[in-house]
């Protein structure tokens, strides 16, 4: 079942064209990744479908439903959750205050939305640090802050964004694992990475784009030999031609 | 009908002084990207420092500025680097720190009621002094001599702080702070030293604004409430950051003020101005000539 | 004695003392200042529904105040409706006029947000300075309107001694802390904490940030306007530089973030050291140094937003709590 459709996505800004015709379809328990040079537009196909702004042309569907001028809380209560490039926890409430503001979607009552919350921090093992105030944890914490909020919802898909920038190589393989235990457990993933040792062990089919324009697809290891990706991340003298 | 002529232009010269009044309202904002709360109050404090100069020496009021502008820049120089700086500090991340306006509404309450206990509340003015009630006759009009002065010096004034920005060192840092104060101190450009000046040119700003009120305003410490609320209007109005905005801003207020009164009440010619300001704010608050700098 | 039980204790102390003050307290002159002291600390709380909860900077709500005052002196006067019809009606007037300016406002940012609120309050203080009728009602511009002091009673919310007025704002007060506590606890608390703090972040949490802010906008309001209605009865005159003026926005703005916006007891407590040196400082300097409360105010809001900007309630909790720990016993370890 198809969970995401993007049907010929674009994005202007003023004269910028920030998302050039993008297409793509993420499958129910697929993880997808999506990589491409900075400023590439990873970030804004993103905000666009997550309800962050709208599209200026193209289709974005949900299950089938088309989700172009949805709100962000709308797209959440129906399952889309997403996470921020750069953090943004509430940084003067408690860990479990953070995560509780995510249990709230499904139910009005606190007892159920910190009961969710409990269990999402535990199955993410920041249990332990559930009193401490946000803004004192550490990157690696606040990273899996944003997870364990997003998770807090109960979403379907769930978008993440560099959500391993500025993890130590042990922890991004933690945050690997704890993906794809997700996925096995129904998730299903759209994620935007930098670190290509992530990318490659986590997605079932990789979408690179370059100045908005989606420049190849495909399975990991096609991507890692093709040419034109190579030529748009390391320049044009790399290509093997 | 020439009356609407003579009030269009007297409100012109006193747009022009409102203006004047702003000036330093939109340096302050362009650059530190803080409303000002307590500009008014350096208004007033300008006021004061140039009616005592004059009751003082008995010079002409403009000869004050020789005394008003280095005070008032220090003042607000120092009032920036001690009470403002600190809270930059610490919320440095935030864009556009709330904590400031709080703080400078604190300032405002502090300095006027400051003036209220050391000078009393009551109204002051120079009654001798060589510009009061002149009026200078064309055509059957009678335009009014010292607004006529203060046009001259809020023109002036605009001119020089756009020459000082556009061509001088120290201008061309602060305008670089004011786009982007990371990069500007990564340049090597002192974002506290650039604060505190633009902060000292702004009260200075106030200050010349004072001396050209002195002549035909009353001086009392509650002066700068009445020049605070319409300073931001003007901003509003003009472009927060624009000095042409604010010049023209100023005259539009003034000609609104000086024409109104002929078909309506005066304090609904006071209803039409924040009314004016809303619109401007929901509509379009980057102002009405769009122009969010003139640098 | 465990904690739980010596805040119980403490909380039951409170009221005992705060309801049985008047029979020893016999001065009107005391039970005024009490009374106030009541009253800012009520228009905080309320306030702080926006200011606090919501994390924005709301300085015209002396705006609501008055249309509560207004909406039930003029129906008294004129209708002869009793003035606790006149707090619900003022309430829903002020409720709604909220909304209405909190739509357009709530999408602006900080600086504009608190610059638009002034204008809301001083434009309605402007107004109502100038329009004698409105309609059919008569709001008397700016003479101001008076209640003559016939009919004394509950009925009509008059009273020749203080002591009646002191248990109505007392009981007010007390209601609303329990309803900001509860709020609090409850999801639009969790909502508006978070829409205030991150709005993005919130927004991609289900959290419709609008609509919350406009709720808190419509209670908060709505609150105030009952205070207004007190008011109006307490002093049986108003007029729109007393209940709709911008110093009186200000000044419950400035007792809140004193006292710690956002907080519970922030505003509470703001209103309990601010409200004695405003009132002392008034009676003892009033003739030789005019405005010396409003200075202490300004500088006490300058050093604490340098040093506190959570408010004056985050040291004294900590110290409350170290304390409680001193005096009480840990309750067992939850698992």
């Amino acid at each position: 079942m198809k969970i995401l459709e993007v049907k010929n996505l674009v994005k202007n800004f003023g004269g910028l064209r920030a998302v050039d015709d993008l297409s793509l379809t993420i499958e129910e328990g697929q993880i997808l990744g999506l990589i491409g040079p900075n400023g590439a537009g990873k970030s804004t196909a993103f905000n666009c479908i997550a309800g962050v702004y709208p599209p200026s042309g193209g289709e974005v569907y949900f299950f089938g439903e088309k989700i172009n001028n949805h709100n962000p809380w709308d797209l959440c209560k129906k399952g889309l959750a997403r996470t921020f490039q750069i953090v943004k926890p509430f940084a003067s409430k408690t860990v479990l205050y953070n995560v509780t503001v995510g249990g709230y979607v499904h139910t009005e009552k606190r007892a159920k939305a910190e009961e969710k919350a409990l269990e999402v921090l535990k199955y993410i093992d920041l249990y332990d640090k559930k009193d401490m105030k946000a803004g004192k944890l550490t990157i690696a914490d606040r990273k899996r802050l944003e997870i364990a909020r997003a998770l807090a919802t109960g979403p379907k898909l769930l978008l993440l964004d560099e959500v391993m920038a500025g993890l130590r190589p042990t922890e991004v393989d933690k945050m690997v694992e704890i993906i794809k235990d997700l996925r096995d457990n129904g998730i299903t993933f759209f994620v935007i990475e930098h670190i290509m040792r992530a990318i490659m062990a986590l997605s079932d089919r990789i979408v690179v784009i370059h100045y908005g324009q989606k420049i190849s697809e495909g399975r990991p290891e096609e991507i890692a030999s093709d040419e034109r990706v190579i030529k748009a991340y390391l320049g044009e003298e790399y290509g093997v031609s | 009908m020439w009356f609407i002529v003579e009030d269009l232009i007297n409100g012109i010269l006193m747009g022009a002084i409102y203006g004047l009044t702003a000036l330093g309202l939109t340096v302050i904002f362009g650059v530190l990207k803080v409303i000002n709360f307590a500009h008014g109050s350096l208004l007033m404090v300008g006021m004061f420092v140039a009616y005592w100069a004059v009751t003082l020496s008995g010079l002409h009021p403009y000869l004050a500025l020789i005394l008003v502008i280095p005070i008032m820049f220090f003042f607000g120089y120092y009032l920036q680097d001690i009470v403002i700086k600190p809270i930059f500090k610490a919320e440095k991340d935030v864009r556009e720190p709330i904590t400031v306006i709080i703080v400078t509404t604190g300032v405002w309450y502090i300095l006027d009621n400051l003036t209220l206990l050391i000078f009393g509340p009551q109204y002051r003015n120079i009654q001798d002094n060589p510009l009061r009630g002149k009026m200078l006759e064309i055509g059957g009009m009678f335009i009014s001599v010292p607004k006529l002065w203060g046009f001259s010096a809020a023109i002036l004034t605009a001119l020089a702080i756009y020459w000082f920005l556009q061509r001088t060192r120290m201008g061309r840092a602060i305008r670089a702070t004011s786009l982007d104060r990371d990069a500007a101190s990564l340049m090597g450009i002192k974002q506290y030293k650039v604060y505190n000046i633009a902060f000292g040119i702004g009260t200075a700003a106030a200050g010349i604004a004072g001396v050209t009120l002195v002549p035909f305003y009353n001086v009392f410490p509650s002066v700068g409430v009445l020049f605070d609320i319409k300073g931001f209007i003007i901003v509003v109005l003009g472009g927060l950051g624009s000095i042409s905005g604010a010049i023209l801003g100023g005259m539009i207020i003034g000609v609104i003020e000086s024409v109104g009164p002929q078909f309506m009440t005066a304090t609904w010619t006071e209803g039409i101005v924040y009314a004016l300001f809303l619109l401007v704010l929901f509509v379009k608050p980057s102002g009405l000539f769009g122009v969010r700098y003139d640098w | 004695m465990t904690r739980e039980n010596f805040q119980k204790l403490s909380a039951a102390l409170l009221l005992i003392v705060s309801f049985g003050l008047p029979l020893v307290l016999r001065s009107p002159t005391y039970l005024h200042i009490l009374i106030l002291l009541y009253l800012y600390a009520y228009l905080t709380t309320s306030w702080n529904l926006v200011g606090g909860f919501a994390g924005v900077l709301p300085l015209g709500h002396a705006a609501f105040f008055g249309i509560g005052a207004y909406t039930s002196t003029v129906l008294f006067l004129q209708y002869g409706i009793s003035p606790w019809i006149g707090m619900v009606l003022g309430g829903i007037m002020a409720s709604i006029v909220g909304v209405i300016i909190g739509l357009p406002t709530f999408k602006m940012r900080g600086a504009y947000f608190a610059l638009a609120t002034i204008a809301f309050g001083e434009g309605m203080r402007v107004m109502v300075e100038n329009i004698d009728y409105l309609g059919p009602f008569n709001l008397n511009g700016p003479r101001g309107l008076q209640i003559p002091p016939l009919n004394v009673g509950l009925a009509n919310l008059m009273f020749v001694n203080k002591e009646p007025y002191y248990y109505i704002i007392l009981i007010m007060l007390i209601a609303v802390l329990m309803l900001t506590y509860t709020i609090s606890c409850s999801k639009l608390g969790y909502y508006l904490n978070a829409g205030g703090e991150e709005p993005e972040a919130a927004k991609a949490l289900g959290v419709n940030v609008a609509r919350c802010k406009l709720i808190a906008m419509a209670m908060s309001s709505f609150l105030t306007a009952l205070a207004g209605v007190f008011y109006a009865q307490l002093t049986l005159f108003i007029h729109p530089k007393s209940v709709i003026s911008l110093d009186l926005s200000f000044e419950i703005a400035f007792i809140a973030l004193i006292g710690g916006r956002g907080s519970i007891a922030g505003p509470v407590l703001g209103a309990l050291l601010l409200r004695p040196v405003s009132d002392f400082s008034r009676i003892y300097f009033g003739h030789i140094l005019p405005g010396l409360h409003l200075i202490i105010f300004g500088t006490v809001l300058i050093l604490v937003m340098i040093f506190q900007p959570r408010g004056l309630q985050e040291p004294l909790t900590k110290a409350y709590h170290r304390l409680l720990d001193r005096l009480t016993e840990k309750p067992a370890e939850k698992e």
